[in-house]
């Protein structure tokens, strides 16, 4: 599977895994900002991260749950689903 | 007159979210009328089960009460916990400004009994029904008996002492107790207390062992301590946090003393052995009254633990005859729980909640659904009795074995 994951589903992602509502234009502009920032915790985002893998059927590298934004998270969920491809 | 460097504990502020009412003042008039709540339990995948009456929480929005990145991580134990945190700080007038000011002078202590098992549950179905890969992360945490504690502490940005007790029932007087040690230790406050949710297909078969449970499915006659018709216990969820702090703090915040937390002891005497209860009882009775320097005659009430169990409850009025004498059998006993169920660990912390207002409207509350007591107690039955109330006593015992008992006083005298 190719398709490559935008905002707006990190967006869903986040809610359903971490309880965190932010409208996808939000996510876009605040993409630089902290994960910690936005309210998404380390626990969260290994939620988001398998809900990823098991939507996908691909594994993320370890570095998927260490990433720090959603600008790098997206970059690097992004490429790996690309070379899976 | 104590020395100026001694540090009292008082109780400030109380938060309830009980099967009887879900804010303190909905819990106090449904407690002091001896409303019984207790009905068929309609918790789905529940129908099946041979325990059929409960004290349900039906009153409560965990949406509207807390944050939805808490509730996703969260059992309902815990969703419990953090709204009845809430209800206690702001009765204590205890903002997020004020305790942000200095974190590390206010921590939490909770007890738990049986943890997260309906958020355990579900990840489980999803461990076996899916594969591993479908388990949440926070599977790690939310079941777990320490979870209250860590996410009303986060929530709040407390970084004082935190603590969790795992003591069977008896554990939720037993976490009162440290809170008061860690505030005569120096710490402000403590938010201390438990709730518990038992409700839930795994957790309920979890107690379908315990030979103590009642499985009578008329609400009105499942849970009737001290008769001849008594046939165990009801369950219950929900609880109460209470804030726990420094007399003298309180006094410079110009908040009331509501009552002091005067004296506390506990004992073991093993699992279902209700014959030994009873000195195990009298023996925490005794180290209670002792360490509040209260004389036995000085107790206006006493809370008991109130099992429903024939050989248990003969034990415990045993024990408080034993414990106090003559005076044992003139002062009044109530056992408000027989309106709600016995939530486990927060069975005792409501008790305690009863018995603060108990003191401060000068009412005994009754003990609904009991009628034709079979011991040698004054049990308050039928109505509130007035009564003028300086000292209370709380008794809790645990299906495991542990005995605990809390001497409570009045806080007049304290007032800001």
């Amino acid at each position: 599977m190719s398709a490559q994951i935008t905002v707006e589903e990190l967006a869903g992602l986040m809610k359903k895994a971490a309880g965190v509502t932010v409208a996808p234009q939000d996510l876009e502009q605040r993409a630089d900002s902290g994960f910690d920032a936005l309210g998404v915790d380390s626990l969260g985002l290994l939620g988001i991260v398998g809900e990823l893998e098991n939507r996908h059927g691909t594994l993320m590298p370890p570095d998927a749950e260490r990433c720090k934004t959603p600008r790098q998270f997206l970059a690097l969920v992004n490429t790996t689903l690309m070379a899976g491809a | 007159m104590s020395a100026p460097h001694e540090r009292r504990a008082a109780v400030t502020g109380i938060g309830v979210v009980a099967p009887n009412g879900t804010s303190t003042d909905t819990f106090w008039k449904a407690t002091q009328q001896g409303l019984s709540v207790l009905d068929r339990i309609t918790r789905e995948g529940c129908e099946h089960l041979p325990l059929k009456v409960a004290g349900e929480v039906r009153d409560f929005d965990p949406a509207a009460a807390v944050e939805e990145r808490y509730l996703v991580q969260t059992d309902r134990f815990t969703h419990y916990a953090m709204a009845a945190a809430d209800l206690a700080l702001d009765d204590a007038r205890l903002g997020q400004a004020d305790t942000s000011e200095a974190p590390f002078s206010i921590g939490v202590v909770t007890a738990a009994g049986s943890g997260g098992g309906e958020f355990g549950q579900r990840e489980l179905q999803q461990l076996w029904g899916k594969g591993s890969r479908f388990v949440g992360p926070y599977q790690s945490i939310a079941w777990f008996y320490a979870a209250s504690t860590g996410q009303i502490s986060i929530r709040r940005g407390f970084k004082g002492p935190c603590s969790v007790v795992a003591a069977d029932e008896a554990g939720g007087l037993d976490a009162l107790a440290h809170a008061a040690r860690a505030v005569e230790r120096g710490t402000d406050a403590i938010v201390a207390g438990s709730t518990e949710a038992p409700l839930a297909p795994y957790s309920m078969v979890c107690q379908l062992g315990y030979e103590e449970l009642s499985t009578v499915e008329d609400p009105t006659r499942a849970y009737r301590p001290f008769t001849d018709a008594a046939c165990g216990f009801v369950p219950a969820e929900g609880g109460a946090m209470l804030v726990v702090e420094a007399a003298e703090v309180a006094r410079e915040r110009g908040v009331d003393v509501r009552a002091l937390i005067a004296g506390h002891a506990a004992t073991f005497t093993g699992a279902s052995r209700w014959a030994e209860s009873r000195e195990g009882l009298a023996h925490a009775i005794r180290g209670a009254l002792d360490e509040a320097g209260c004389a036995p005659e000085e107790v206006d009430v006493v809370f008991a633990d109130a099992l429903g169990v024939p050989a248990a409850d003969r034990a415990e009025a045993l024990a408080i005859a034993d414990a106090l004498g003559g005076h044992g059998r003139r002062v009044p006993v109530t056992a408000p729980k027989t309106g709600t169920g016995r939530g486990y660990c927060a069975a005792p912390v409501l008790d305690t909640a009863a018995a603060v207002l108990a003191m401060e409207h000068g009412l005994i509350p009754p003990t609904p659904n009991v009628f034709d007591v079979c011991h040698d107690l004054d049990l308050v039955t039928g109505r509130a009795r007035a009564a003028e109330l300086r000292t209370a006593l709380v008794l809790s015992r645990g299906l495991m074995g542990s005995n605990s008992a809390l001497v409570l006083r009045h806080g007049a005298g304290e007032r800001a």
